[in-house]
């Protein structure tokens, strides 16, 4: 993962979206802007940018709104004045220099296709691509449109197959298949096969009834056909006859039947017979009569297209046939060619010959022979000429025809070979969609396309306005908006299909486990919590609070029970702010910062649990002060996203403990935005707080939106909830912020896993693959070239799955929450690596005793 | 803002004048940064970067004069331009040549390459023909357009001559420009045709006469019809002519070239038979006259201005003229080396063919063309192996020659069909340009250049200029967004 992403990470941990005034600022401080699409980073002037002002890029200025930015961009950050597109990266190079220079070319590897979504993309249209390079775009185009034209209407075909329902349409459907379609059955082959042979022994019957010897002589002398030859032609026109009308009365489509090519060579391979028949019985008397005879003669000959019959059995004889249609200017051009030759060399030639004596030459037409045999090199020899002149036209003859053959022919191979190509292709093609179509039959995969994926940004936000919108409606939009086709296939396929419906329902009501959590510590929790809400609630902003409460009982009510947690809860992180105010009266700074230099003293916090609790409180206090400088809605927009991945990641693991796991934890994440939303309109209140120093800034990071990664991780598994519960039950007497605190350590981790999850899923992968006790190796390689926050991100992940794997375990349980606290001292010290480490090879060491007392009492009582 | 921060360091220049040899500037473009050393960049003097060195010391007018931006504290120049294309240009200052990244279209190359003031020699010769390819392509539907446009522009200042003139020209070349047109252009095919088959029949004693002296003359019906066609032809050209804007250029075209041969024949041979008997004898005038009836084939190739596969095939031989001489030659050295071989060959047989080895010359081309008519054919053993090599030579000398010479046929045929569409596009392109009014200006412009005679890569450019800067224009004036994308789903 590159560098920047993290840096655009670092926007999202100030949790509000930052004010208009202050991306009016960042814009004009800089001539310049960086543009970072797909990970490649360029820089370019407003001033180029303003250029095009209706494209995607020539609005970007304009926006001076968190919303509208995020519209037109996916990600930006202020500080660094870079704005992130996810695209092609290689399309958008060209792209930018249209702005630049003006001229749209087109990078030559990219196809056509994808280059005209990222044109329609950028909002540039495509007619602007200089000719050079449009020619071969618009070929390619037009090539790909019509391949895709002609897929679609085989594929139209096929589904065109609908029988009606007019009389046994089963037993049609079956027939029709059976005759059409040779690869559906062994029936059908067979049947297929016999087809054949017949068509081969009818032309051979054919031609040996042109022997001289098999003939018979009938009473008007003239020649007849012999009589076991006349069975067998009888017998194989009674199945070519047999067949068509089948065939006739199974398909869905009289007329377009009737009107189909093969059909029509099998009309006429059937109907001279038929005709010759009716000619000599109702003509018998007249049969001696030349003219009767010479029509009969001429449906005899017309026999012979029976022989093309055997193109519908293969698709070598269909491609030459679509092959010679499609390139009939060519063939044209061929016969054009041989023409004028034929004519200027006759002409010639007769020129040179006609004076020779018993010359063959007699006249043009008359050595067109001539010429013909001579530039197709045959050369029978019964025509050459004579003369010197002659002979050295004919040398020329011979050599403009072997070229003038030759020239056009590379051009109909090339028809030939792309069509047989792009048969295969297509078979391969049918099959691959028949097999997807099966498979979303069977419910593995919901149809998906590129435009749900740029409508992405704009259904969030939908999803945010709709507060009390149906919660399974959202949390399918939401799936689908964030698995993109490939990579996601199978984990959506299990969730969205199988899993969504089912599981999600047994989450509701028959997990034990879940019940159990939310029934009984959780609860009591929510009833002091929300005590100590009201108490703070008296102090301060009433008035706010109050319109708090009146949307959460509304959405408690629709969740399930234990997602009633969130509403509380948010509640209580803005009594918290409230509460900064006095704490910092008292303690300020220079306490925060006593604190921060008690931990390198203290080493292992661990040892101390009752110096760290209360530092821990003072650090909370300021993540949450320093928390309105965030923007809210970075929230809304990365937790879905990271539960896609999430869940990914859960799949491969267990599938059904995956799906146990995330459902909830989606449900809850999306509520949580919710109340973020709502917290974020409070937060004016505490503006003030902002004038704090850098110091303050720092933790900004670390304090990003605490909410939301606590309600998940509680709801995540059993225990973990538990452990928060306990503590807080611990501390409540000491003082509203020291709980809070509790609730901030066990976050703030949670969070940064949510806001980087999308882009680390590989990373997570990897632990998830990984046994838990194993994790620590791999777990430091990867982390070595990353930030001090994202390795603290690796590390909660690396908590919650293995709490996820175990969760049963009172040790892990604890190490979870020592992590997570440690997370923030780590930061604070600056050699977070080396605690790190420690933490990985000696979870146990660190447990705190009380809290891990606690959790292991707690369970026990589960 | 950024003027406040360039007078807060005042002192760049100085420093920068004083060792520019050692200098080193970070320049960043489109995002990319680099750094050059002084001595490095002043091998060329004469491009951009190196006058960025040398401006260093002129302030920042002219700072800014060369590049967009400028960093003081960092000292970074700034350039809103493809870095991709730059990465390559650098080359120059490193190795001396440039090689295009593959990729990149050629034509936006060079228009880089222009920018960064590097001249089109360093640019190496590998890639060179791909430009020069490029070039030619556009210069080729240039053309096309101009002729499309030319058809289209009707100029009411023109005198009322003139513009009668044009409507003859556009009805008698441009078949595609209106419906009677196309009837004209069908009808002189068919006179084409008639005629030539005319001159096919005529020849067929069946249907010959024979006049007073025992001469054989063509039948009746078929001179007049003969003559009808001539005088079509006759008619045909005067007009073209008349119309022509350039009486010069159309006599000299390969096509009116044709036709005049087409025509002549027939009125000399006119004059010859009228007037002719005074001034020689009677059977020299028959000679003439039989002479110049060869010429009437000529007319077959006048089918050549109605079918684009003939003048695909005029061209490809046009431009395959060495590799033609190649076959030209292979066969002639296999016709000499194996008719004597032959010729010696068959000296043992009392009764053979080869009475010398130019008549042997005969069977030698008719065996390596593989035509083998069997008037001439050797008898002795030796002599039938002789053949047989010959006949394998005779393929492949035939059939290496070849293969360059289908290949430029197969190329240009496909090429002049990317063209068409080509060309097509860009007139779309013009088509809104001058409905919004804004390209009425420089189509008009372009007129007047090509009436000068200029040519292709001339107003070629002109085209290209006037294109980019009023779609730019436009874009900004008003922006569809199309989505015909959605017909490709």
């Amino acid at each position: 993962m590159p560098l920047g992403m993290n840096k655009h990470g670092s926007r999202s941990t100030t949790s509000l979206p930052p004010d208009p005034t202050d991306i009016v600022r960042s814009k004009a401080c800089s001539r310049r802007v960086k543009l970072n699409v797909g990970g490649l980073a360029h820089e370019v002037l407003w001033r180029t940018l303003d250029r095009l002002p209706r494209t995607r890029l020539g609005k970007l200025r304009d926006c001076n709104t968190h919303d509208s930015l995020m519209e037109i961009c996916d990600d930006y950050n202020l500080e660094e004045n870079e704005y992130f597109f996810d695209r092609h990266p290689g399309a958008f190079t060209s792209i930018l220099n249209f702005y630049r220079t003006g001229k749209l070319h087109m990078m030559e590897e990219m196809c056509a296709l994808s280059f005209s979504q990222e044109l329609d993309y950028w909002g540039v249209d495509e007619i602007y691509l200089e000719s050079c390079c449009q020619a071969r775009y618009h070929q390619k185009k037009e090539q790909m449109n019509e391949e895709l034209k002609r897929e679609a209407e085989t594929l139209r075909e096929r589904e065109g197959e609908e029988f009606d329902n007019t009389c046994c349409a089963e037993k049609r459907k079956k027939l029709w298949d059976l005759l059409e379609k040779p690869n559906s059955s062994v029936a059908a082959k067979i049947l297929a096969i016999i087809s054949i042979m017949f068509i081969v022994l009818s032309t051979i019957a054919l031609s040996l009834n042109t022997l001289p010897e098999l003939q018979g002589v009938d009473e008007f002398g003239q020649t007849t056909d012999n009589p076991q030859l006349a069975h067998v032609e009888a017998v194989c026109i009674a199945w070519f006859t047999m067949e068509y009308l089948l065939r006739f009365l199974s398909s869905p489509k009289k007329w377009k039947f009737f009107k189909g090519p093969l059909n029509a060579i099998d009309l006429l391979a059937i109907l001279p017979y038929y005709v010759t028949i009716f000619l000599t019985e109702s003509n018998k008397s007249v049969l001696q009569f030349q003219n009767v005879r010479r029509v009969v003669q001429i449906f005899r000959i017309m026999r012979i297209l029976r022989i093309l019959k055997l193109a519908r059995h293969s698709t070598g004889l269909q491609s030459l046939g679509f092959t010679l249609r499609r390139s009939y200017n060519e063939l044209g051009l061929l016969i054009l060619f041989l023409a004028m030759g034929i004519m200027i060399f006759s002409s010639l030639v007769f020129f040179a010959e006609k004076d020779e004596d018993d010359t063959k030459f007699k006249s043009i037409p008359a050595s067109f022979w001539w010429a013909t045999i001579t530039m197709t090199t045959v050369g029978y020899g019964d025509i050459y000429p004579k003369t010197l002149l002659g002979k050295i036209v004919g040398g020329l003859c011979c050599i403009a025809g072997v070229l003038v053959i030759a020239l056009p022919i590379p051009i109909i191979v090339n028809n030939f070979s792309e069509f047989y190509k792009e048969q295969k292709r297509q078979e391969k093609a049918i099959k691959r969609r028949e097999a997807l179509e099966r498979a979303k039959r069977n419910g593995s995969i919901v149809s998906m396309n590129m435009k749900d994926a740029f409508a992405r940004s704009i259904e969030l936000m939908d999803i945010v306005v709709e507060k009390n919108g149906e919660s399974i409606a959202k949390k399918d939009k939401v799936q689908d908006n964030h698995l993109s086709p490939s990579k996601w296939k199978w984990t959506k396929r299990t969730l969205s299909e199988t899993s969504s419906s089912k599981s999600f329902e047994t989450k509701e009501h028959g997990s034990p486990e879940k019940a159990r959590s939310s029934s009984s510590p959780q609860h009591l929790n929510v009833q002091q919590l929300e005590d100590m809400y009201n108490k703070m609630a008296k102090t301060q902003s009433q008035p706010n609070l109050n319109t708090k409460d009146s949307t959460q009982p509304g959405k408690q009510k629709e969740e399930l029970e234990m997602e009633t947690l969130p509403g509380p809860m948010v509640p209580l992180l803005t009594t918290r702010t409230d509460g900064v105010v006095d704490m910092r009266s008292m303690s300020s700074i220079d306490s925060f910062i006593s604190c921060a230099a008690e931990f390198p003293d203290s080493g292992r916090f661990s040892h101390s649990p009752l110096t760290t609790l209360p530092c821990k409180g003072g650090i909370n206090v300021i993540q949450e002060q320093s928390r309105p400088e965030g923007s809210g809605a970075r929230y809304v927009e990365m937790n879905p996203s990271s539960e896609g991945s999430h869940r990914s990641a859960f799949f491969i693991d267990s599938p059904k403990s995956s799906i146990k796991a995330s459902n909830p934890l989606k449900l809850r994440s999306l509520k949580v935005n919710f109340m973020e939303e709502d917290t974020s309109t409070l937060v004016p209140a505490s503006n003030v707080l902002r004038i704090y120093p850098d110091s303050l800034k720092s933790w900004g990071a670390a304090a990003a939106a605490t909410d939301s990664s606590l309600l998940s991780d509680r709801s995540l598994m059993s225990p973990e909830p538990s452990i928060y519960t306990t503590a807080s039950a611990r501390t409540p007497p000491k003082s509203p912020e020291s709980q809070a605190a509790i609730a901030f350590n066990f976050h703030d981790a949670g969070i940064h896993k949510y806001i980087d999850a999308d882009t680390d899923d590989e990373g997570q992968l990897m632990y998830d693959s990984s046994p838990p006790g194993n994790v620590s190796p791999k777990y430091n390689v990867t982390n070595s070239g990353y930030l001090k926050q994202k390795d603290h991100v690796y590390r909660t992940e690396k908590n919650h799955l293995e709490a996820a794997a175990l969760p049963t375990s009172p040790n892990l349980i604890g190490q979870n929450c020592i992590y997570s606290m440690e997370g923030i001292t780590g930061r604070t010290q600056g050699n977070q690596e080396t605690v790190r480490l420690e933490n990985h090879i000696s979870p146990e060491v660190h447990v705190l005793p009380g809290s891990g007392g606690h959790a292991n009492t707690h369970d026990q009582s589960i | 803002i950024k003027m406040a921060g360039n007078f807060r360091f005042p002192d760049v220049d100085t420093d920068g004048s004083e060792k520019s040899e050692e200098m080193e500037i970070v320049v960043n473009v489109g995002g990319v940064r680099q750094v050059f050393y002084g001595d490095n960049l002043n091998q060329y003097p004469e491009t951009r970067l190196a006058e960025l060195i040398n401006c260093l010391s002129g302030g920042y007018d002219s700072i800014f004069s060369l590049c967009d931006d400028y960093d003081p504290g960092k000292r970074e120049f700034y350039f809103d331009r493809d870095p991709d294309a730059f990465k390559c240009i650098i080359d120059v200052y490193y190795f001396g040549e440039i090689h295009m990244k593959k990729g990149i279209c050629p034509i936006c190359f060079k228009n880089e390459m222009e920018f960064w003031k590097v001249d089109l020699k360093f640019l190496d010769d590998c890639c060179k023909t791909h430009l020069s390819e490029k070039k030619e392509e556009l210069e080729e539907i240039a053309r096309r357009v101009q002729l499309i446009l030319d058809d289209l522009g009707v100029d009411a200042s023109e005198s009322r001559w003139k513009r009668c003139q044009k409507c003859i020209w556009k009805f008698l070349e441009k078949p595609e420009s209106s419906y009677p047109a196309r009837v004209i252009a069908v009808l002189s095919f068919l006179f084409i045709l008639i005629s030539s088959v005319v001159m096919c029949v005529g020849t067929i004693p069946d249907l010959q006469v024979v006049d007073a002296e025992g001469n054989r003359m063509e039948h009746p019906t078929l001179d007049s019809i003969e003559t009808a066609c001539i005088g079509w032809f006759t008619v045909e050209y005067m007009l073209r002519l008349i119309a022509s804007p350039n009486k010069l250029h159309f006599a000299l075209s390969f096509m009116n070239i044709v036709d005049v041969l087409a025509i002549l024949p027939f009125y000399v041979s006119l004059t010859l038979t009228h007037l002719g008997a005074k001034l020689m004898e009677l059977s020299n005038v028959q000679q003439a006259v039989q002479a110049l009836r060869i010429m009437r084939i000529a007319r077959i190739f006048k089918l050549a201005r109605h079918s684009s596969g003939l003048q695909t095939l005029t061209y490809a031989l046009k431009r395959s003229f060495k590799e033609l001489g190649l076959l030209l030659m292979y066969l002639a050295v296999g016709i000499f080396v194996f008719s004597a071989l032959g010729y010696t060959m068959e000296q043992s047989h009392p009764e053979t063919l080869f009475k010398s080895i130019p008549q042997s010359f005969w069977w030698a081309i008719i065996t390596m063309t593989t035509v083998g008519y069997g008037d001439i054919y050797p008898k002795t053993t030796l002599g039938k192996l002789n053949a047989a090599i010959s006949f394998l030579c005779g393929v492949i000398a035939i059939a290496l020659p070849i293969h360059p010479i289908i290949n430029n046929f197969v190329r240009y045929y496909n090429k002049q069909r990317v063209l068409e569409t080509a060309a097509k596009h860009e007139l779309e392109l013009m088509e809104l340009n001058s409905a919004e009014g804004k390209a009425v200006g420089s189509k008009s412009e372009l007129e007047d250049i090509s009436r000068e005679g200029k040519e292709g890569p001339f107003y070629s450019s002109r085209l290209k200029v006037s294109h980019s800067d009023t779609f730019i224009h436009l874009l900004s004036e008003e922006k569809h967004y199309r989505t015909r994308l959605q017909s490709c789903k």
